[in-house]
C-alpha cells in the first residue's frame, strides 16, 4: 500500500483549502515585540515518539514498508529512546535550552525515565498523539475528543502540566481537527506551515486558537533522511534560517529534532554547534511553545485580528 | 466517517516495549575496554541478477530492469576486486575484520574463501544470498531451511560453524531470532537500536544483538545517499570521537567491497583507518561483543 493513499478519504466534496486563515501578506504587519527586546523567539522541539512494531492500519495511510515485523524501520526509531535521548538532552541542558516536547504520550507509560528527565529539565510536554503509528485520518469527532482527553490526562498524570499545544501524530490531522482543538481549549496548533510568525486560526466556534511556526525546513528528519544532508550541511542550513529570521525581526525559529536522528553519534556535535551559536546571541528569546503562544495571545493577537479585519493595510 | 473503535485501543501500552524480544533499558557501557571499541565488518555478499524485488526491497538489490548487468556486475566487482583492496588496507595495518558471508559464496568463489580463512578473519553468516530475505511472508519451515543451509555451507568451508548472523537487508521475520538460536547461533546483528550489544529472548534461550552499522554504513551514505567519500569519512571520524568520549561503546565500521573497495576511495579508506587507529581503539570481534 502506498504511504499516501486517497483510500479512506471522506465521502462528498473535499476541502480545497484548510479555511482556517485569511491571506496575510508579509509586509505592513503589526510589529511583534518579544520579551526583553529580543528580535527572534527560538524554540526547540524534540519529537519523542514511539512507532509500534505491529500497528493497526489506517485506511488513508499504509503501514511499514516491509512485512511485519519491519525490524529495520522499528529499530532505527527505537534508537532514539534507548541511546539518542540522553545525548540530545545533555547538549540542550549544556546550553540552557529547554525543549517543548512533541510527545507520543504512550512514552509516558513505556519510558517513564525519559519523561522524568524532561520534567527535571523544565521542558514543556505537548501532544503528538498516543503513538506515531496512530493517525487521525478518518477519526470522527468523538474519537478525536477521546484522543485529546487521553493525551491531556496522560500528560497531566506524568508531569502535572496542562495540555496547551498540538501537533497531530505524523501531521495526520483531519478536516475537523482544528475546530475541535479550539473547542477543547488547546492554545496552539502546529499542523499548518503557512507562516514564520504566530497567526490567529479561524474555527467554527470562534474560540481562540493560534498557529505558531513548526518547521519541515530545519527539521532533522527531512534534512537527513529525505535530502541526505550531512551534519555540517544541516547546521549551516539551520544557522542561515536563524540569521535571516533574526534580521527580519518579530519572527519564530522552530527547530524540530528527533533523538533517533540528531542523537546519532555523528550528528550530535552539529546540534551542539547550532545551540552554542544561538544561545550566545543577545537578542534571542529562548522560549517554549506555551510561552510563545501566551505572549502572542496576551500582547499581539488583538492587533493581528484587527489588521486582518481591516484588509491587511500596508 | 469513523474509524474502527479498536484503532483507539492500545493493548501493548504499558511499562514495557510492544513486543517481548528485549527490555527497553539501555545496557551500560562495557567495562571490558576503555575509550572507543572498533568492530570492522566486511560484507561478502552475493546479489543474484534474478533476485526478487519484494516483499522486502533489499538495499543494494537489483534496481534496473531485468537483466540488470549494471546492478549485478557492480556488486560482483566487490567480491572480485574491491575486497582485495580492503584486505590490503587492513593487512598493512595489522587489522582483521569480521566477514559477513553469504552461504552461497563458498560454492561460487572458493578462492575468496581461502583468502578470508588465511587471514583468520572472523566469519558471520549473511543469509544464503541477498535474494533470500527473511520475512514473515515466508513459511517458517522454509526460513529454517535457509538458515541451516547457510550455516552448513559456511561450516564446511571454514571448518567451524559461524556463531553470528546478519540478515540480508536487516530483515527478519517474527521468528528469525528463535530460528537462529535453535540453529546454534549466539548472536545476530540486525536491530539497529543501540550502539552496544544487548540480549534478546528467544524460545531457545538468549541471543545477543550486536550493533551493525546502517545509518553510518558506506552503503547507506555513499551508495544510497550519494554523499562524497570525504563527507562519509568525516562523519565516521565525528562518531568515533564522540563514542570514544562516552567510553566503552562501539563504532561498527562497515567496509563494503563494492562501495568502499572502489579504486577512487582507496586513499580515503586508508586515511580513515589511520585516523581511527590514532584514537587507540579496542579492536573487537563479534565473539568479544557477544560475550
Amino acid at each position: 500500500m502506498a504511504l499516501h493513499s486517497s483510500a479512506g478519504a471522506p465521502e462528498g466534496p473535499l476541502l480545497a483549502e484548510p479555511g482556517h486563515y485569511d491571506y496575510a501578506p508579509y509586509r505592513g504587519r503589526p510589529r511583534i515585540a518579544w520579551p526583553g527586546g529580543a528580535r527572534i523567539a527560538v524554540w526547540v522541539v524534540p519529537n519523542i515518539e514511539h512507532y509500534e512494531l505491529d500497528p493497526p492500519i489506517n485506511p488513508r495511510r499504509g503501514g511499514w514498508p516491509r512485512p511485519t515485523p519491519d525490524v529495520l524501520a522499528y529499530s532505527w526509531r527505537d534508537y532514539g529512546n534507548r541511546a539518542g535521548f540522553d545525548r540530545m538532552a545533555d547538549v540542550m541542558a549544556r546550553h540552557g535550552v529547554r525543549g517543548s516536547v512533541s510527545l507520543n504520550v504512550a512514552v509516558c507509560d513505556m519510558f517513564p525515565d525519559i519523561i522524568a528527565r524532561c520534567c527535571e529539565l523544565g521542558w514543556e510536554l505537548f501532544s503528538h498523539g498516543v503513538y506515531n503509528t496512530r493517525y487521525m485520518y478518518g477519526m470522527d469527532e468523538a474519537q478525536q475528543r477521546a484522543l485529546i482527553a487521553d493525551v491531556r490526562n496522560t500528560i497531566f498524570r506524568a508531569s502535572g502540566q496542562r495540555l496547551d499545544g498540538w501537533l497531530s501524530p505524523a501531521l495526520s490531522n483531519d478536516e475537523t481537527t482544528q475546530h475541535i482543538l479550539a473547542e477543547e481549549g488547546i492554545l496552539y496548533t502546529l499542523d499548518m506551515l503557512h507562516d514564520d510568525q504566530p497567526m490567529p486560526v479561524r474555527t467554527r466556534s470562534g474560540r481562540p486558537l493560534i498557529s505558531i511556526p513548526y518547521s519541515l525546513e530545519t527539521n532533522d528528519v527531512p534534512n537527513f533522511v529525505l535530502r541526505n544532508a550531512t551534519a555540517d550541511e544541516w547546521a549551516e542550513l539551520v544557522l542561515a534560517q536563524f540569521e535571516q529570521l533574526r534580521a527580519e525581526g518579530g519572527t519564530v525559529l522552530c527547530l524540530p529534532i528527533h533523538p533517533y536522528i540528531i542523537g546519532a553519534p555523528h550528528r550530535i556535535g552539529a546540534l551542539d554547534r547550532v545551540l552554542a551559536h544561538i544561545a550566545a546571541q543577545p537578542d534571542v528569546w529562548l522560549a517554549t511553545g506555551r510561552e510563545i503562544a501566551r505572549h502572542f495571545i496576551d500582547h499581539h493577537l488583538a492587533e493581528f485580528d484587527a489588521w486582518i479585519a481591516a484588509g491587511t493595510p500596508a | 466517517m469513523t474509524l474502527d473503535p479498536r484503532y483507539l485501543e492500545y493493548p501493548s501500552r504499558g511499562a514495557r516495549l510492544d513486543h517481548g524480544r528485549f527490555a527497553h533499558r539501555r545496557p551500560p557501557p562495557r567495562a571490558a575496554w576503555h575509550g572507543l571499541g572498533l568492530w570492522i565488518v566486511v560484507p561478502v555478499q552475493h546479489f543474484p541478477m534474478d533476485m526478487p524485488r519484494g516483499p522486502v526491497a533489499i538495499p543494494g538489490g537489483m534496481e534496473r530492469p531485468y537483466p540488470s548487468y549494471w546492478d549485478y556486475t557492480q556488486r560482483d566487482y566487490g567480491n572480485r576486486v574491491g575486497i582485495y583492496r580492503i584486505m590490503r588496507a587492513l593487512d598493512e595495518r595489522g587489522l582483521r575484520a569480521t566477514a559477513a558471508v553469504s552461504g552461497c559464496i563458498p560454492g561460487r568463489y572458493p578462492a575468496l574463501v581461502a583468502d578470508i580463512a588465511a587471514r583468520e578473519w572472523e566469519v558471520m553468516a549473511a543469509g544464503w544470498d541477498m535474494g533470500q530475505a527473511l520475512h514473515s511472508a515466508r513459511p517458517e519451515a522454509e526460513e529454517r531451511g535457509l538458515i541451516l543451509r547457510t550455516r552448513n555451507a559456511l561450516a564446511a568451508a571454514f571448518g567451524t560453524a559461524p556463531h553470528g548472523w546478519h540478515s540480508p537487508g536487516h530483515s527478519q521475520s517474527a521468528v528469525t531470532p528463535d530460528l537462529l538460536a535453535e540453529a546454534g547461533f549466539t548472536w545476530c546483528a540486525d536491530w539497529i537500536n543501540d550502539d552496544l550489544p544487548f540480549a534478546m529472548t528467544t524460545r531457545a534461550g538468549p541471543l545477543m544483538n550486536l550493533p551493525m552499522a546502517w545509518e553510518l554504513s558506506d552503503r547507506r551514505c555513499l551508495f544510497e545517499q550519494q554523499q562524497t567519500t570525504a563527507q562519509f569519512c568525516c562523519q565516521i571520524a565525528d562518531a568515533a570521537a564522540r563514542l570514544r568520549d562516552e567510553d566503552g561503546r562501539v563504532l561498527t565500521l562497515m567496509l563494503t567491497p563494492w562501495v568502499m573497495g572502489q579504486a577512487h576511495r582507496y586513499r580515503a579508506m586508508c586515511g580513515l583507518l589511520d585516523a581511527l587507529m590514532e584514537l587507540r581503539p579496542a579492536l573487537l570481534t563479534g565473539e568479544m561483543l557477544a560475550a
